[in-house]
């Protein structure tokens, strides 16, 4: 059942308007410039990934709304990390993160990783394989917000 | 609003001003890889889960070309004159995100300062590039094992090949000249095995949806910028040879009436002589072969000749081992090496006629 529902939404296109769908989410990314100008004062520039470069810094950011009539409970987005791409940072320090594939979730700093030894290491943020945003309150009617991380491509 | 997280994603965003360092990534993902990126929502309405929502979005890994050629060891390469075969070491790494060839220059710098102090004074002939080969003789060293080359072929990402440049050098050099040579890469299209590739181009104005190429290489040697596909580092070569120079004093030893007290040169007295060779380069010297007639109004005495003795102050010790030879009227005999900064000596008496 949940396969039948399976929809792409805004697939492909960054920027593409919102379906209209109970709950709509559109997902972009966008490439993090730092230019320097004369003064020596940084400046940083999110720009469409078109040139994309291993080492380039990324910013993926979700929008989600709720268009349909009742709020939407229990709401949960789930992203997990493309393979080419090395988690850094989320905006939302409280955001979910798994570093096993998606079978155990937590707050990064109480999550580890086993050592070849035996022993568990603190988990980094290179470990991160899911990012996952819980919303504790439903989402209104018409609620909207937007969510983002950084990674890195590798 | 009732997600707090929603203002939460806002906050994240003005958080950008702060920059972390660029991780450092060598090569990184391949060249035109598409990377794309998923997020699905679940959620309920009214208690009942609702179908799930995903939205992606994806992009295409550009190509990135850095490479970078660096000398092995930091040290010169010592040569004596005449020498043929001088090897100085590099190493080419290919950091780009694609297998790529690389076209090879080696070039003589033209006066300057060298790569390890000293001035470039000369030019080394025959000059050639040559591939490490890893897996026949010597790995590491340059040996007849390795290929003679032009450019590289198919190098692939995030690897490091050795090249040796291989040098003659001309007769006649003095003691610390220098020569200084210059390895240069340049990046050119891959993909075609056995044929070195064309020349790059970057990818300028608009983008295209496809994977375009960013040159990403840095500055190399002087003449040699950033993003050019190309990168390059100096070495040189430091003649190393030995200086002779050759002193020869005599002494009075006895004469037939004062004996060996205050001996004075009258018929009969006994000279000795010593022939000493100082080597003030910076190589032994081997082979030293000294000669020496002895003069019309001497009789060599046999027996007499001591090689590869030493000097205290300028003033002979009259030491060393017997050898040499006399074959009238030359005294001669080989010293097998006189050390850089060392002085050796030949020792022989004669009896005044």
């Amino acid at each position: 059942m949940r396969t039948a529902l399976f929809l792409l939404v805004a697939a492909f296109v960054p920027g593409q308007a919102l379906a209209a769908n109970q709950v709509a989410l559109d997902n972009n990314v966008f490439v993090e410039r730092v230019s320097t100008d004369a003064a020596g004062k940084q400046r940083i520039l999110l720009e469409e990934p078109k040139v994309v470069v291993p080492g380039d810094r990324l910013v993926f950011v979700l929008n989600y709304r709720n268009a349909g009539a009742q709020p939407a409970d229990k709401f949960v987005i789930t992203n997990p990390l493309p393979a080419a791409v090395r988690f850094a940072d989320a905006g939302d320090a409280r955001s979910l993160v798994s570093v096993d594939g998606g079978k155990q979730w937590g707050l990064l700093s109480d999550l580890t990783v086993p050592m070849t030894d035996g022993t568990r290491r603190a988990a980094q943020p290179a470990d991160v394989t899911h990012i996952r945003w819980a919303f504790q309150k439903p989402i209104p009617v018409g609620g909207t917000g937007k969510l983002m991380f950084r990674g890195v491509v590798k | 609003m009732t997600s707090k997280l929603t203002y939460m994603g806002v906050i994240g965003l003005t958080a950008l001003s702060s920059v972390a360092a660029t991780p450092a990534f060598a090569a990184g993902t391949t060249a035109g890889t598409t990377i794309t990126n998923t997020a699905t929502v679940d959620y309920q309405v009214g208690g009942v889960a609702q179908g799930q929502q995903s939205a992606s979005n994806n992009f295409t890994v550009d190509r990135k070309i850095n490479l970078l050629v660096e000398e092995v060891g930091t040290v010169t390469t010592n040569a004596v004159p005449g020498q043929t075969n001088a090897v100085t070491t590099f190493q080419l790494t290919n950091s780009s995100n694609e297998a790529l060839d690389f076209a090879l220059v080696a070039s003589q710098i033209v006066g300057g300062t060298a790569a390890h102090g000293g001035t470039d004074t000369f030019d080394a002939n025959n000059v050639r590039i040559y591939r490490d080969n890893i897996a026949t003789g010597t790995i590491g060293s340059w040996d007849a094992g390795d290929a003679l080359v032009t450019y590289i072929d198919e190098l692939v990402t995030d690897t490091a090949i050795r090249l040796f440049v291989v040098a003659d050098m001309p007769a006649g050099l003095a003691n610390n000249a220098v020569a200084g040579v210059t390895l240069r890469a340049t990046a050119r299209e891959g993909a075609l095995v056995g044929t070195q590739g064309a020349a790059i181009t970057e990818t300028t104005g608009a983008n295209t949806a496809g994977k375009d190429t960013v040159f990403a290489d840095t500055a190399g040697v002087t003449g040699d910028i950033a993003r050019d596909a190309s990168h390059s580092d100096n070495d040189d070569y430091t003649v190393q040879t030995a200086t002779l120079a050759v002193t020869k004093t005599s002494r009075v030893i006895s004469d037939p009436f004062n004996n060996i007290t205050n001996p004075k040169l009258i018929p009969g007295a006994v000279v000795e002589y010593c022939i000493a060779v100082a080597n003030s380069g910076s190589a032994d010297a081997t082979s030293v072969l000294i000669n020496d007639p002895v003069p019309g109004q001497l009789t060599f005495n046999a027996g007499t000749i001591l090689l590869n003795g030493t000097v205290t102050a300028g003033t002979c010790n009259a030491d060393g081992a017997a050898g040499g030879s006399y074959a009238a009227p030359n005294v001669s005999g080989t010293i097998a090496a006189v050390a850089a900064g060392a002085t050796r000596t030949l020792i022989f008496r004669a009896t005044v006629n």
